[in-house]
């Protein structure tokens, strides 16, 4: 148990913030109660903050940094790909140098919020 | 134009390379090359103009930012800064010689005796403690103050920062990969930000490029309502991005200081300068 304790520890140490498990999609159908949350999280400078790269529908003053998100369905066809980019799977990181934070890997929010914000980035 | 320059365009790829050997690094190169990735970007901005931030990159910003530079924010500074300098004139005439003019177009510079680099605001400081007199704060203040009277006295001159031993190339080198390398919470480097994206906006901040950064510090911010040095700036882009920023003048800084001001080589001196 302790060596176990230690192993976590150093590990902690070494990576710091990094989690390293991804999450799944949400396969139900989202309430319009966990989609306006998910814009909530979304446009909240504290939270998701994708107003300070992306352009939204109803978001003001949006940076320029990232594409529009606009067309999601279309463009993500399978929902966990979009989870995953938001997430920050080593295998969703292809455009090099890219400004897009990885929201899940680096701890900035949890999975919940994570699939919340899915939720309602997948109705854009 | 160069080819990997256009291919490291296209792709948003860093300008220099990420990770680095201090044997193969050419500073004067790694200069060229960022100038030139500027122009790439920019046709139509001159490398000179690159020391008004990202006012250069909206015509209505820049109207803005050069009517309140009519009228600045930071005379008063100006005024405090050289009362502050002539109580202790006698000790720092000692330092620094009698021309206010010829003081701040030294800094930074690598000490070869004690392997550092050395700030203005680092020689203000030790001017202070070596007469006997206490030390500045590091981030504003009457640090800022005097650091903006001497760089007033210097407008117009060039930055001017030599590299001429390993040691000192040692030090551009942990600047250059600071710079480079993602870190934080948000995984952003000072490259992705201030090189890659400049220009382009973050919410409504228009990005600054990289070039320029250290020609008109200390800074007036509005959003500060005083004068900061340059590493007070540094700490609050490092706490944006979630990082745990290092403090003023710690070797880490001052390196990077050293680096930015490299790639500013041959630009005027404009500080002290007024920011949103
Ligand atoms: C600091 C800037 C930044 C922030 C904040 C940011 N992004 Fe991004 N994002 C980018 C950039 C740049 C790209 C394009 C490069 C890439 O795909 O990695 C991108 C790409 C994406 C893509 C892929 C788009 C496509 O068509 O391939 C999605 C989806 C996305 N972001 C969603 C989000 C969401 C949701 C948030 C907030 C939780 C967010 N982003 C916050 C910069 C950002
Ligand atoms: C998330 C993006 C981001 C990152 C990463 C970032 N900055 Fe900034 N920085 C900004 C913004 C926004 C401003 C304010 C607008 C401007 O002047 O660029 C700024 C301003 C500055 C300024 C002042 C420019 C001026 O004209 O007065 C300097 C110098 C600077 N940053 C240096 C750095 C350095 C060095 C790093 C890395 C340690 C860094 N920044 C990382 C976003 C960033």
């Amino acid at each position: 148990m302790i060596s176990k304790l230690k192993h976590l520890l150093t590990a902690l140490a070494i990576s710091g913030f990094v989690i390293s498990t991804p999450i799944t999609a949400t396969v139900a159908e989202p309430s319009a109660a966990t989609i306006e949350e998910g814009k909530k999280l979304s446009f909240s400078r504290s939270k998701g903050n994708c107003l300070a790269c992306h352009a939204i529908k109803g978001g003001s003053m949006p940076g320029n940094i990232g594409p529009a998100l606009v067309a999601m369905k279309l463009r993500f066809p399978d929902k966990q790909k979009l989870v995953d980019k938001i997430w920050g799977t080593t295998e969703s990181q292809v455009v090099p140098n890219s400004m897009m934070p990885p929201f899940g890997k680096h701890g900035i929010l949890t999975d919940s919020e994570i699939n919340t914000i899915t939720d309602y980035i997948y109705t854009l | 134009m160069n080819k990997t320059l256009l291919i490291a365009l296209s792709l948003g790829i860093s300008v220099l390379a990420t990770s680095s050997m201090a044997a193969t690094i050419d500073p004067e190169k790694d200069r060229q090359q960022f100038v030139d990735f500027f122009k790439a970007k920019n046709p139509n901005i001159t490398p000179d103009e690159y020391i008004n931030g990202a006012y250069i990159y909206s015509a209505d910003k820049m109207a803005q930012w050069e009517a309140a530079e009519e009228f600045p924010p930071y005379l008063d500074a100006i005024d405090e800064g050289e009362a502050l300098y002539n109580k202790d004139l006698a000790a720092y005439q000692q330092c620094f010689g009698s021309d206010v003019s010829k003081i701040r177009v030294k800094y930074p510079y690598f000490n070869e005796a004690i392997k550092q680099v050395v700030t203005l605001e680092g020689a203000i400081n030790k001017c202070r403690t070596d007469s006997g007199l206490k030390p500045y704060g590091w981030k504003k203040g009457s640090i800022a103050q005097v650091s903006a009277y001497l760089a007033d006295n210097a407008r117009g001159q060039k930055i001017d920062v030599k590299i001429e031993s390993d040691a000192a190339l040692a030090a551009y080198t942990e600047g250059r990969d600071f710079f480079n390398k993602p870190r934080g919470q948000f995984n952003l480097s000072c490259a992705k930000c201030h090189v890659d994206n400049s220009g382009r906006k973050a919410r409504s901040n228009t990005l600054s490029s990289a070039l320029g950064h250290t020609t008109h510090f200390p800074v007036f911010r509005a959003k500060w309502q005083n004068l900061g040095t340059l590493h007070r700036r540094y700490e609050g882009c490092q706490k944006n991005v979630r990082a745990q920023p290092y403090k003023a003048q710690s070797e880490t800084y001052r390196n990077l200081e050293f680096f930015q001001a490299y790639m500013s080589n041959g630009l005027e001196i404009n500080g002290p300068g007024y920011r949103e």
